[in-house]
């Protein structure tokens, strides 16, 4: 009779052990997931392959684009985010292809790809090292994400194990929301400007 | 050959027929079980045009659809074609941005050659890219009906779903799985110029 008892003992320890190994086994998303490397608005933000500077952060209702390749008037259901700033390579030129708008609640916002053949998009800037290269991300996010955002760029939007610039996006707040932006192309060194109508 | 050791001996044997029929038990049960949902398949559910569908990933409501030669950018293609298009919106339901829209209905039964839909972002009258979760956008899809099909009196389309898994069967990797169709809709065919 002991021995049965001691069988199903053992048994029922193996599945308690096993159900235990299951639910703390950390999945394929965690194990492979990038490697932070945390910043501020308006600071330099430097990880091993690239550093990022994002200056200024601009919030609009729409954005009028002139001189690029379709001009027109962008309406959004949410607000238009606009982040300037500059981006240099360290060690080999690459391209950053990644930006993502975290918000509040864990949602991430890819870049907006209705906006993405504008001159100075962080995907169609080389970046070469010692040449800082002034960047724009376009994003389009609901109101309820402006406040307490995180903006997360990488060199891929899925790299295992790659570092990813967190730049928390402090003083963004949707009171500063403007009813509508002008982007318009420049010669220069900035080849864009970004201004209230 | 001593009795101690043939009893082991039956007791294996025992042991190894035991889990054999319950084996094989489990594999015909869950195999009559499988044939039986493929013989007996649940009846997909009709919605009207205007009701909101929840596929897991999106949500969807059919708005209208009609048939024209001009695509939704204005724009006059350069050799006549005959276009058929459904107007929806669409809510992307996910935690990320997501373009992966194009295989969310077909047209129920399949036409013969007929091309992939193009997809466009009725805001913008241009080619729609990712759409940004919990934004609904007014979307148009867009088919080139092949010149020798006649278009149809009515679009039948199927839904399909989609479930989000924490961790895939294969790599413990999160990621959406394609569910069966969760709703047929039929829409009457207008027209447009």
């Amino acid at each position: 009779m002991s021995a049965v008892l001691k069988g199903l003992g053992g048994v029922a320890l193996a599945a308690a052990v096993l159900y235990g190994m299951q639910q703390t086994t950390p999945g394929y998303g965690e194990i492979t997931s990038p490697r932070p490397v945390a910043g501020k608005l308006g600071h330099r933000l430097e990880t091993r392959a690239f550093v990022i500077d994002i200056a200024k952060v601009q919030l609009a209702r729409t954005l009028t684009t002139k001189g690029a390749s379709r001009d027109g008037t962008f309406t959004t259901s949410g607000v238009w985010v606009l982040a300037e700033g500059t981006a240099e390579a360290l060690s080999e030129s690459l391209t950053l292809l990644s930006a993502e708008w975290l918000g509040p609640n864990g949602i991430r916002y890819a870049m907006s790809q209705r906006l993405s053949s504008l001159p100075g998009m962080l995907p169609g800037q080389r970046l070469e090292p010692g040449l800082p290269t002034p960047v724009l991300m376009a994003f389009e996010i609901p109101d309820g994400q402006v406040a307490g955002g995180t903006l997360l760029i990488a060199r891929s939007a899925w790299a295992p194990l790659a570092e990813q610039a967190r730049i928390e996006m402090t003083g963004v707040k949707p009171a500063d929301i403007q009813s509508s932006l002008v982007l318009a192309r420049a010669q220069g060194r900035v080849p864009w400007t970004l201004s209230a109508q | 050959m001593p009795a101690e050791q043939r009893l082991t001996w039956r007791r294996r044997l025992f042991a190894f027929v035991v889990a054999s029929v319950g084996a094989a038990a489990a594999a015909a049960i869950s195999f009559a079980m499988t044939v039986y949902d493929a013989a007996h398949p649940k009846p997909v559910p009709v919605v009207a045009p205007g009701q909101p569908i929840d596929t897991g990933r999106w949500s969807i409501t059919f708005r209208d659809a009609r048939t024209g030669s001009i695509p939704p950018t204005g724009f006059k293609p350069s050799s006549p074609k005959k276009l058929v298009m459904v107007e929806f919106d669409l809510d992307n339901r996910s935690a990320s941005t997501s373009n992966v829209f194009h295989r969310l209905f077909t047209i129920d039964p399949p036409v013969a050659n007929l091309p992939s839909p193009a997809f466009y972002l009725a805001r913008d009258r241009s080619v729609a890219g990712g759409l940004q979760p919990d934004m609904p956008e007014r979307m148009i899809a867009v088919w080139e009906w092949p010149p020798a099909v006649p278009v149809p009196q009515q679009l039948r389309l199927k839904v399909t779903s989609q479930i989000h898994k924490r961790r895939d069967n294969l790599y413990g990797a999160p990621g959406w799985f394609d569910r069966e169709p969760v709703a047929v809709v039929t829409l009457a065919v207008g027209s447009s110029p």
